[in-house]
């Protein structure tokens, strides 16, 4: 007995240990050293911006079976400030993401950026930094086409499928709310482990940002016409590299002004 | 203050602790009622692997090496995903107690099988000259011996049931691991998150795992 008390003991100790470890490596780090953030610098030495994308959505990010290359929206912003950190657009390296593995991945500095669709909220801002929103897109319902579910009322007291990491569980909650409606929600860790689970009719209907359903539609499915809750995607940085936060949303500030933006987003038919 | 392990984000699990407390009912829940399963899977097979008859060792080695030689996720995918194409729709509780329930079935077949192989024939024989028949002497002579050889790796098996209980996980099985990520995945407290569900996994295993080397040593002294 006095054994597991130690071992819980030094436990406990151990994770305290971590807490303390990390508050204090957590010191400003754009100090005007040289005008520079350190990060930055760190980029610039290494020659290369490390971004994660994802790699399973069309359009804005999305590796081609054929060729191997990633390639989209999303990518090209990553292009963007690779030219403007590293004066050279092809100075890129690309590592897939999924909603689960991206702010992990941020935190042990494995990446620089997450520019994979990130969804900006309140919460998420407390861990992460945020640009403003490059993108804003709505939640989206697919279904069966034989299901003859033509609204989200139709799902009442069905089960929809989500993405863990996602945020379009809870604006289908406060959807659903509004119209009093009961719906069961299950999370599945990546995108295609939804379309599985719909196709063998495990839920009724797979649920995320619009953009990212279109890539999953077949033969056999087809995507409501409602949008629920738009979903602002941000450009996100370890909550200690403000310097590179900056820079990224000034970068966003900018293309925005000058409707390169708005080219970016017609170039890959999002609107 | 941030960083994965930041304070406010410890204060969130435990503001949330409902969460982590419906999964790990579940997680319980599961974990006895497949190890039920496991165990009377485990002993049928068991002594089936070591019966006279070929085929009924046979069916004893088809079912060990077929479930002892995939993988335990694919599995689940299968009764999760790959039945409901069949127009079989087991809830998914039933897929996790059928899924982990066989496949530790297969194991503790095996340590069954080595239990009863590992009692001296004679004891056998001398069953059979006292009119014992096979099944009666499996029974009142044979496994009573075996359990104790079998005992500590039985428990050991238990503790790995739990762990990979874990798998449900993957097919939003509602248990300790799915609420884990579901929770850390939506505000992306993950550091907490995690610590604070391998301490309840350790929680349950570790007092099992303790009560095994116990046991072993206690079987050590009796040989």
């Amino acid at each position: 007995m006095k054994k597991i008390v130690y071992l819980m003991l030094s436990l406990i100790l151990a994770a305290g240990l971590l807490v303390a470890g990390c508050g204090s490596s957590t010191a400003p780090s754009n100090q005007a050293a040289g005008g520079e953030a350190p990060e930055i610098k760190a980029i610039k030495d290494r020659g290369v911006l490390k971004v994660g994308v994802k790699v399973d959505v069309p359009k804005f990010g999305f590796k081609d079976p054929q060729t191997g290359k990633v390639d989209g929206m999303e990518i090209d912003l990553a292009r963007k400030l690779a030219k403007k950190i590293l004066g050279d657009e092809n100075k890129i390296d690309v590592q897939g993401v999924t909603a689960k593995t991206r702010g992990p991945l941020l935190d042990n500095g494995e990446i620089d950026l997450v520019i994979a669709t990130f969804t900006i909220t309140e919460e998420r801002k407390q861990s992460y930094n945020f640009s403003d929103p490059y993108f804003s897109d709505g939640v989206a319902l697919m279904v069966k086409k034989n299901s003859g579910v033509q609204s989200l009322k139709d799902l009442n007291g069905k089960k929809i499928g989500v993405a863990q990491s996602a945020t379009s569980k809870k604006a289908l909650i406060d959807e659903a709310e509004k119209q009093g409606l009961k719906i069961q929600f299950l999370e599945f860790g990546t995108y295609p482990e939804i379309k599985t689970a719909l196709d063998s009719g495990r839920i009724d209907c797979f649920s995320v940002d619009a953009a990212i359903l279109f890539g999953y539609l077949d033969d056999s499915t087809t995507i409501l016409p409602d949008r629920y809750s738009p979903q602002l995607y941000g450009i996100a940085s370890k909550k200690s590299n403000t310097g590179l936060a900056k820079l990224a949303n000034d970068t966003v500030g900018e293309m925005k002004a000058s409707g390169e933006l708005d080219q970016l987003i017609q170039k890959w038919g999002l609107k | 203050m941030p960083g994965p392990f930041a304070g406010f984000k410890w204060l969130a699990v435990f503001r949330d602790w409902s969460v982590f407390a419906e999964g790990f009912v579940m997680t319980i829940a599961l974990s006895v009622l497949a190890l039920a399963l496991a165990l009377l899977l485990g002993v049928l097979f068991g002594v089936l692997g070591t019966a006279q008859w070929k085929p009924f060792r046979w069916l004893n080695r088809v079912y060990v090496e077929f479930i002892q030689n995939t993988p335990l996720v694919i599995q689940v995918f299968f009764l999760y995903h790959g039945l409901p194409h069949l127009g079989i729709m087991l809830p998914v509780f039933s897929v996790g107690m059928l899924g982990v329930g066989i496949y530790h079935g297969a194991y503790i077949a095996e340590v069954v099988r080595a239990g009863i192989q590992a009692i001296p024939r004679g004891q056998h024989e001398a069953a059979y000259s006292q009119g014992f028949s096979y099944w009666e002497s499996m029974r009142y002579i044979i496994l009573p011996q075996a359990k104790r050889m079998a005992y500590p790796p039985l428990t050991n098996q238990a503790v790995s049931l739990i762990k990979n209980t874990s798998v449900m996980a993957m097919v939003a099985g509602g248990d300790l691991m799915y609420h884990a990520d579901s929770w850390a995945s939506s505000n992306l407290y993950y550091g907490p998150a995690y610590v604070v569900t391998g301490l309840l996994y350790i929680a349950i295993c570790f007092p099992l795992a303790t009560y095994a080397r116990r046991l072993e040593r206690k079987l050590e002294v009796s040989l």
